[in-house]
């Protein structure tokens, strides 16, 4: 079943001024519960427009965001609820952590949605968890963490108000190859047990193959493709024109395959490469 | 004697507090390319503040174009030598028109005008923006902000850029343009400090040093550091795609001069084994 609807969805900013510009332009998709949504495109294509736009922090133009069939502004005034069921995690989140302690800063969103303290506690330890932080840093304060942390106890803020939808916005960016690799591990661990609706937003087209059930590409305020990563990424040349790049693997596969190696289309991991390789070579009767 | 040259340097943020820097020992030649490397809290940020006299050393010297870093006296001369571009370009951008953004550094210096006209023009002209010199900062793309940022620091003719972390926040063209422009400052003999987490940047430079708990792990040039895959594994580290296939197979026996460490040189030497 389709948890999220977008049927011609567009925003123009700056109506009837010198300044107008359409920042998303008839987007149309429809995402079943439980998939993993990757959303690349260059700086100013719409992707954060776009998101901002699932759980109603910008109202659409035109067009209408379903949530588990209906509309999200069919009634304007309780659009703060589609916001407990769509949880956004900025870019850079760390900088809205605000309150003294950790726990308190994650129970933000929980006491917010009206849960009892039992409850407020549970999903607390619960968020904590999933993103790998341990109880002694429960009662710290924020601000005297480290800068992976920070950006885990802010993504915690955000799980602990379990939505049925998480959107993140650039979660990797900054972090050092481990803290990015812990981060991404933890979000799909979650994601199984939980088994959420994931939008995830990335510049890393490598971190975007790895954990994407499809991908939405988007350029100039288009959805100019929506495809498995695979199919995606083993359009280079389309994908080069809209200023982003393919994995260095892919390339490199794809690069030999033109040479006339007999390579298949759309690899992705380094992991299918040495695969791909070693079949290669045994059927040669080179190894 | 080294360019650039800090010697049994000791810092620390907080006098209770540990060492971020430990008896560290680097050595840059003017006009060399080098790429710093190493997870968060290694101390690299650190280590380039210190290049610019923006903290000094506990223990140890700071020594950039034979001027100590803690003589106070000097402290000015060393901020025009050795410039800073950050992470966030919108941090770095102060005017509301991009030439007049460029310009700041020279004027602040009491650089002539018409001198800072000649300076500015060149300036925008190597980061290749110059046509957008009438143009609003907030109407570019991340990658051409910190094109700008950079123009702003070639505007005061300094010897030496430090780069913090200066691709992160942006898309992958706009990180081609910054490489590209951090490369055409090296062609032009100016000593270029890059910090990253990106091992396809790090590739590029002169010479690789990977730093770890405030001190130097190891360095050498690219080809050396990267061929050391398990210790930059073992240290959280990555290595580019291209080299790690390579690694894959140097497992199973295949046999190859130079460890390949980008696109170009994993295609040819694949070619050369499949075909």
């Amino acid at each position: 079943m389709s948890i999220i609807e977008v049927k011609n969805l567009s925003f123009v900013y700056g109506i009837d001024t010198p300044f107008e510009k359409k920042a998303v332009e008839d987007v149309s998709l429809s995402v079943d519960e439980g998939e993993v949504i990757g959303l690349i495109g260059h700086t100013g294509s719409g992707k954060s427009t776009f998101v901002q736009m699932l759980n109603g922090l910008i109202k659409p133009t035109s067009g209408q965001v379903l949530l588990a069939g209906r509309d999200i502004w069919e009634k304007p005034k309780e659009i703060r609820n589609i916001r407990f069921k769509v949880g956004m995690v900025f870019q850079y989140p760390e900088y809205q952590l605000f309150d003294d302690t950790v726990y308190k800063d994650i129970s933000f969103g929980p006491r917010n949605k009206g849960y009892s303290e039992k409850e407020i506690d549970e999903k607390v330890r619960n968020a904590a968890r999933f993103v790998g932080l341990s109880e002694r840093l429960l009662k710290e304060s924020p601000f005297d963490l480290s800068g992976g942390e920070k950006r885990r106890a802010a993504i915690a803020g955000i799980i602990a108000m379990d939505p049925d939808v998480l959107v993140l916005d650039e979660p990797t960016a900054g972090l050092d190859p481990k803290g990015k690799n812990l981060l991404l591990a933890q979000i799909m661990q979650y994601h199984k047990q939980r088994k959420n609706t994931i939008f995830i937003v990335s510049h890393s087209m490598e971190d975007i193959s790895r954990i994407a059930d499809r991908v939405m590409v988007m350029n100039k305020g288009r959805l100019e493709m929506l495809d498995t990563p695979r199919n995606i990424f083993a359009q280079v040349e389309k994908i080069e024109s809209m200023g982003l790049r393919v994995p260095q693997i892919t390339k490199i596969m794809m690069t030999l395959k033109e040479r006339g190696v007999n390579l298949p289309d759309g690899i992705l991991t380094v992991e299918q490469a040495f695969f791909e390789v070693v079949n290669l070579l045994k059927k040669e009767g080179k190894i | 004697m080294s360019f650039i040259s800090v010697e049994n340097v000791k810092f620390s943020y907080d006098e209770d507090k540990k060492n971020v820097l430990n008896d560290i020992n680097l050595k840059i030649e003017q006009g060399e390319f080098v790429a710093l490397l190493g997870h968060n809290g290694c101390g690299k940020s650190t280590a380039a503040k210190l290049l610019n006299a923006m903290i000094l050393p506990d223990e140890g010297v700071v020594i950039v174009d034979k001027m100590n870093t803690s003589d106070e006296k000097l402290t000015y001369e060393i901020r025009r030598n050795v410039g800073l571009v950050l992470q966030n370009p919108d941090n770095q951008l102060v005017a509301s028109v991009i030439e007049e953004d460029v310009a700041f550094g020279p004027e602040n210096l009491g650089v002539p005008p018409e001198e800072i006209r000649e300076r500015v023009d060149r300036a925008l002209k190597t980061v290749d923006m110059y046509e957008y010199r009438k143009h609003a900062p907030h109407k570019l793309s991340g990658g051409q902000k910190q094109r700008v940022a950079i123009a702003g620091i070639l505007a005061m003719q300094p010897t030496c850029v430090v780069f913090d972390e200066p691709t992160a926040m942006l898309d992958p063209n706009g990180r081609e343009e910054v490489m590209n422009t951090i490369l055409t400052l090296k062609q032009n003999g100016i000593t270029v400090v890059l910090i990253t987490h990106y091992m396809n940047e790090a590739v590029m430079a002169d010479r690789v040093i990977v730093m770890d708990k405030g001190v130097v792990l190891t360095e050498g040039n690219p080809r050396e550091v990267f061929s050391q895959v398990n210790l930059l594994k073992k240290h959280s580290l990555d290595v580019p795609q291209a080299t790690e296939l390579a690694y894959k197979l140097l497992g199973i026996g295949l046999k190859f001069d130079e460890m390949p460490l980008n696109t170009d040189e994993c295609v040819d030497y694949l070619e050369g084994v499949l075909k």
